[in-house]
């Protein structure tokens, strides 16, 4: 992958000297017309096309996005009710995921997801104590969010 | 119009400090006064930048960073504070 | 209507659903029982609110005087990364250090499993 990205910045940069014009745009045509390349001549380099890869980060980031708007709005309503009645509590989950910057990423974005806070973590057994705001009311929907986020996270990291 | 729309905004971000202020003075346990300073330093970020805006300069666009900055290294230091009684550990003690 | 009205518009309306998220989500710190449910709304609005009224300063700047402030987008990221850190970081100690959840509270499955890790810690600080 390190080879694939050196090899598209190379391109564009001799694009960039071909028309003698040192500006941000030419480079950045180049660096398009690079990645053309690398994308038809697939299949001779060792590993995935790197395009790939942005692709998924960029999935990652706008799911991310919607569900830190989404327990925003969550959040504000529940502050906002009349009457308050949430029976928040505390409860276990397992991670399939391994290295630490794996789960970094993941507790890092289940504190921003809907009603979910990250308590404590035992990284050897794979398990996560979170806090939720309503455990009954968002235990479901917390498990289906940690499912999509792992999903996402291996698609980026492996 | 648009700088009394920016009045306005300032006018509830102060209020929302004020509110942080009486949890920070109230609160009934330590780590509630550190959240409730946290969340003030997001309050102040919050005010430098429509500051920034009103007075149409962006001399004061540093000050965010910094502020950011040091609101969570205060919440990282007193955390560790709470729960284990020292801010910087010793490798010698244990 | 030219393009600063419409500019001026959109930015405004930015910067008061920040406020106006920020404001909602410091009243929660007055009406929610425990200082877990009250990290909810310190993490999530605030940060969405912060975020509003940064994305809102950018947006003015650079329409208005060209300026693509890259301090500015550092201090977005920086927000981003640090506040669930934060919140983490103070409902962990808060736990640790003894402070009880609220009586509304249903479930409890941490407080068992931290004995048996302390008691861990303990036995390999001693032997190391």
């Amino acid at each position: 992958m390190t080879l694939q990205i050196l090899l598209n910045l190379v391109i564009g940069m001799v694009w960039m000297l071909l028309h003698d014009e040192w500006n941000m745009l030419t480079f950045t045509i180049g660096y398009l017309i690079g990645m053309i390349f690398i994308f038809a001549l697939r299949r001779f380099f060792p590993g995935r096309f790197y395009g790939i890869k942005i692709w998924s980060i960029i999935k990652l980031l706008l799911l991310f996005n919607i569900e830190l708007v989404k327990s925003s709005l969550v959040v504000i309503g529940q502050i906002t009710r009349p009457k308050l009645n949430i029976q928040p509590g505390i409860f276990k989950l397992e991670t399939k995921l391994k290295s630490d910057w794996e789960i970094i990423m993941l507790t890092n974005m289940l504190a921003l997801t809907p009603g979910s806070a990250v308590l404590e973590i035992a990284p050897k057994e794979g398990i996560m104590y979170i806090h939720a705001m309503d455990v009954a009311e968002f235990k479901q929907s917390i498990v289906r969010t940690k499912d999509l986020f792992e999903e996402a996270i291996i698609e980026v990291m492996r | 119009m648009f700088n009394y729309l920016m009045l306005l905004s300032m006018f509830l971000l102060s209020v929302s400090i004020v509110i942080s202020l009486y949890r920070v003075i109230r609160g009934p346990s330590m780590p509630d006064r550190v959240l409730a300073l946290d969340s003030l330093g997001y309050s102040v970020i919050g005010i430098v930048a429509v500051l920034c805006i009103m007075m149409d300069s962006h001399a004061y666009l540093e000050t965010i960073l910094l502020i950011g900055i040091l609101a969570f290294l205060s919440t990282i230091a007193l955390c560790k504070f709470i729960e284990r009684g020292v801010v910087i550990e010793r490798e010698r003690d244990h | 209507m030219n393009v600063s009205a419409i500019i001026e518009i959109i930015v405004a309306v930015m910067v008061l659903a920040g406020t106006v998220l920020s404001l909602l989500s410091s009243l929660g710190f007055i009406r929610l029982p425990d200082i877990y449910t009250r990290s909810h709304a310190a993490t999530k609005s605030v940060t969405l609110g912060i975020l509003f009224i940064l994305l809102g300063t950018f947006i003015y700047f650079w329409f208005m005087h060209g300026l693509i402030s890259i301090r500015l987008l550092l201090g977005i990221l920086f927000v981003f990364l640090t506040a669930p850190v934060a919140g983490h970081l103070v409902i962990r100690s808060a736990y640790r250090s003894g402070v009880k959840l609220s009586d509304t509270s249903v479930k409890d499955e941490l407080r068992d499993d931290l004995k048996k890790m302390k008691q861990l810690e303990q036995y390999h600080s001693k032997e190391g």
